[in-house]
């Protein structure tokens, strides 16, 4: 399979005062199209800022994040956001659904930012919706939904426009053992049918095992980490 | 290694730009007003406002182009263009100041009023020119920011309309406050959260839930900063409407005993062909009807009581149809100063007896005075008045005042204190005789419609005598002092009450700015999905907007009704002191709508700084404060 993204010593570090903390130190990283990934490590490793870099929403100290061969971080800011829009989608470890909207404003918002006529895009969440399996509460606000029901609009709202890479950082982590698992099953079902490449943070160690490919970031590097059994 | 596309700071394209459209647009301003008024000659109002259109719309375009070629606001580039034109403005222009004279310019008015109204106007030329071209640069980031024109809000409204929560009976509460003082609406509001306490109370010790509905801070903030607003826009409604039914009634009254404008002729006592002259100013479009003035002035005395006037001989014929003199007679008729014999006895008929013996038989001339004048010479209808003219027959000893007697025919009320204690009317043959003119005049008046175009159609009239020997002059460069010092006054109030309207689009800043801090998490998520900068941008302009769209509508409304009725109940004022019995008020749509234009650009202008922090909020920081 062709790479979809190519990421080439990536190094990310931050300023805390007058100290300077080195959370990724050149990681070397390809993505294929269509594959599904799962990436563990110990808490503060930088699995987040990880992922908000391979998702445009940080740009990197140093390295490049190549999609598709072209260096993601040469297109300007609006550039980046449509590159956001067009292409990533995010799930959040607390949903992050916007609590005054019902399930069905929300998973619309990212086509009503890319201009998709009104009509259009409550047709787009509403079939994202059913996908999920919430076909019945799309009116609902996310104040009156489970968490696994919030987490489920959230991977629709993601999934809304159809985006080549979906990022999901802990999305699990909220959540009861057996609602994870059908997120899990959720995200690894539309890996399957649409083909969407995606990148799961996750601390069950159980789950990540059930994925095809694993890594561990620890150090600020990436090792293969093996299967657990 | 990659070399990472970072802006610059400062964006010499957007620079020139900026600067095109910020130092230019004063110039258009007055090339604008002097080709619109001089050249195309049209009427001085609206060549001012279209010249001051035509120069706002190139500030905007050069600012819109300034931040469509740099992507940028331009707040750096606009700045710096501002601080240009301040510096070209206090060094050349002032300099060739001396070249722009007699061409109507603002500068040369404020010049005229010494230094300091010069640099101030000079100073607010730069202001307004770089705010202006600031509105059109903001307008175009907002829409081609996106790196293509996007004039859609489809979620911005959307978002913008979950932040404000505005509900039809919650603004309808607001209104009604508003309408009630404030303090009434306080007062019940205080009431009802007691009430809400107590329950609350009452529940927590049966330990029933109970839950209080709150408003929330920022909707608390959003209601403030929308009654800021409708108090500022009110208070200048209000005011200005005040200050123009003043200046109104003043306008008024000039104009009732003056003429619109009038035809004079340089040289001395030859104005003789002034029937002919007459018949041709009839002819100019706009002139409405012409009548012979003679002037001079001179001292009336009545018995011991001596008082100077302006004495003018009119025809009675003629001058009801250029001035609304007739209509001000309160005692005696105009006619009879063509018919002195029909003015009857004094009402006292008590005439010294050595005056009536000298002259039994002979019908004195009438006079007709104002009555401040009647009061301070203590005369009535019929009673006589002698005329003095210092510049008499000459005597054995040099020129010697001469003197005549006349009889009060009429006696005019018109309003005005000093019109009323210094003008005197002649019949003109009698003037003429009087002065020994022979058949000439002193100019001749003129009524024009519409009133507010004299000047342009007295240059008309000008025009049609072929200029020299004859000039002109309109009622307000016949008093100019009177309606400048109005003007200034005006201009004044409108910007201590436009500070109300600044103090309000604060208040938007402080709640826009406070909305931003609780949506943080908001912005960062819409960010991951991709919303643009200028997309996060017009979610808060909108809010702004809507609080100031909502305030000025309530405040228009509201100074609407406060006017209708300051003009039906009617405040009293002392006529004594203010020759008017009740507060006068001018409703005039172009007043609100420019004080309307004024709100809603200060609340736009208020919302940039906390929308463009909104729009450069760092995604990762919102998403991880949880």
């Amino acid at each position: 399979m062709a790479a979809l993204v190519r990421i080439e010593r990536l190094c990310k570090t931050y300023l805390m005062g007058e100290k300077r903390v080195e959370v990724l130190r050149g990681l070397d990283l390809e993505i294929a199209d269509g594959e599904l990934l799962a990436l563990t490590g110990p808490s503060g490793a930088g699995k987040s800022t990880f992922l908000h870099v391979l998702g445009t929403l940080d740009v990197p100290t140093s390295g490049r994040v190549l999609f598709e061969g072209a260096d993601v971080f040469e297109r300007g800011e609006e550039g980046l956001a449509r590159f956001r829009n067009e292409t990533i989608g995010f799930v959040f470890q607390s949903h992050h659904l916007l609590p005054e909207f019902t399930a069905l404003e929300n998973v619309m918002m990212p086509a009503l930012i890319r201009r998709v006529p009104r009509g259009e895009a409550r047709r787009r969440a509403q079939e994202m919706l059913a996908r999920v399996g919430l076909s019945e509460r799309v009116e609902h606000r996310p104040g009156e939904l489970s968490g696994g029901e919030q987490q489920r609009v959230a991977v629709a709202r993601a999934l809304c426009l159809h985006p080549r890479l979906l990022l999901a950082d802990e999305p699990t982590g909220n959540l009861d053992p057996g609602t994870a698992e059908g997120i899990h099953a959720l995200l690894a079902d539309l890996n399957r049918s649409l083909g969407i490449t995606e990148v799961v943070v996750t601390h069950n160690e159980a789950l990540a095992a059930s994925l095809p490919r694993r890594l561990r970031l620890q150090g600020g590097l990436l090792q293969p980490s093996p299967r657990a059994d | 290694m990659t070399v990472r596309r970072v802006p610059p700071v400062f964006s010499g394209a957007s620079f020139v730009l900026a600067a095109l459209g910020v130092l230019l647009a004063p110039a258009v301003a007055g090339l604008g007003h002097v080709l619109l008024g001089d050249r195309l000659a049209l009427p001085p109002a609206a060549a001012a406002g279209l010249a001051i259109s035509a120069a706002a719309l190139w500030a905007a375009a050069g600012g819109a182009a300034a931040a469509a070629v740099g992507r940028r606001l331009a707040v750096l580039e606009i700045g710096v263009a501002a601080l240009l034109l301040l510096v070209l403005e206090l060094g050349p222009l002032a300099r060739a100041l001396p070249l722009l004279r007699g061409h109507g310019l603002a500068v040369a008015g404020w010049e005229a009023q010494g230094k300091l109204v010069l640099v101030l106007g000079l100073l607010l030329t730069a202001g307004l020119s770089a705010t202006v071209a600031f509105i059109g640069a903001t307008a175009s980031y907002l829409l081609t920011g996106g790196g293509r024109f996007d004039a859609s809000i489809s979620y911005e409204l959307f978002m913008a309309r979950s932040h404000l929560r505005l509900s039809p009976r919650l603004l309808l509460a607001l209104f009604g406050m508003v309408v009630t003082g404030v303090l009434p609406g306080l007062l019940v509001a205080g009431a009802w959260s007691a009430r809400q306490a107590a329950r609350e109370r009452r529940a927590a010790r049966r330990g029933e839930p109970f839950a209080r509905q709150r408003l929330s801070p920022t909707l608390l903030m959003t209601l403030i900063s929308i009654g800021g607003v409708v108090i500022g826009v009110m208070a200048l409604v209000v005011v200005l409407s005040v200050m123009s039914g003043f200046e109104a009634d003043l306008k008024r009254k000039i104009l009732g005993v003056h003429a619109h404008g009038v035809v004079l002729k340089y040289g001395q006592n030859d104005f003789t062909e002034w029937r002919d002259v007459e018949q041709r100013v009839l002819r100019v479009p706009g002139v409405v009807a012409a009548t012979p003035v003679l002037l001079s002035e001179v001292m009336l005395a009545a018995g011991q009581n001596l008082q100077g006037a302006a004495l003018k001989g009119i025809d009675p014929a003629t001058v009801g149809g250029a001035t609304d003199l007739p209509r001000w007679v309160e005692e005696g008729k105009l006619a009879w100063l063509d018919h002195p014999a029909d003015i009857p006895e004094s009402v006292l008929a008590r005439p010294p007896g050595g005056e009536r013996a000298a002259a039994p038989a002979r019908v004195l001339p009438g006079i007709m005075i104002g009555r401040e004048l009647a009061r301070q010479l203590r005369v009535f209808v019929g009673d006589t008045v002698n005329v003095v003219s210092p510049f008499g027959d000459l005597g054995p000893s040099g020129p010697q005042p001469k003197s005549r007697p006349f009889r009060v025919a009429a006696i005019f009320v018109s309003g005005m204190y000093e019109y009323d204690a210094k003008f005197a009317y002649l019949q003109l043959a009698e003037a003429q005789r009087f002065f020994g003119t022979g058949d000439s005049v002193t100019g001749l008046e003129l009524r024009v419609t519409p009133v507010d175009e004299a000047r342009f159609i007295m240059r008309r009239v000008l025009a049609r005598l072929d200029g020299h020997p004859y000039r002109v002059k309109d009622w307000g460069e016949m008093n100019r002092n009177l309606f400048s010092a109005l003007m200034m006054e005006k201009v004044v109030m409108a910007v201590i009450l436009g500070c109300i309207v600044l103090v309000a689009s604060f208040i938007i800043v402080a709640t826009l700015i406070m909305l931003v801090l609780e949506k943080r998490r908001e912005i960062a998520v819409l960010k991951s999905m991709g919303a643009g900068l200028p997309g996060i941008m017009k979610i808060f302009v909108a809010e702004g907007l809507v609080i100031g769209a909502i305030g000025t509508a309530f405040g228009l409304l509201l100074g609407w009704g406060i006017c209708l009725l300051i003009d039906t109940v009617g405040i009293p004022l002392d006529p004594e002191i203010y020759y008017i019995d009740k507060l006068p008020v001018l409703m005039d749509p172009t007043q609100f709508a420019l004080v309307a234009l004024l709100a809603m650009a200060l609340s736009y202008l208020a919302t940039i700084y906390p929308a463009s922090k909104a729009a450069r909020l760092h995604a990762v920081e919102g998403l991880r404060g949880e």
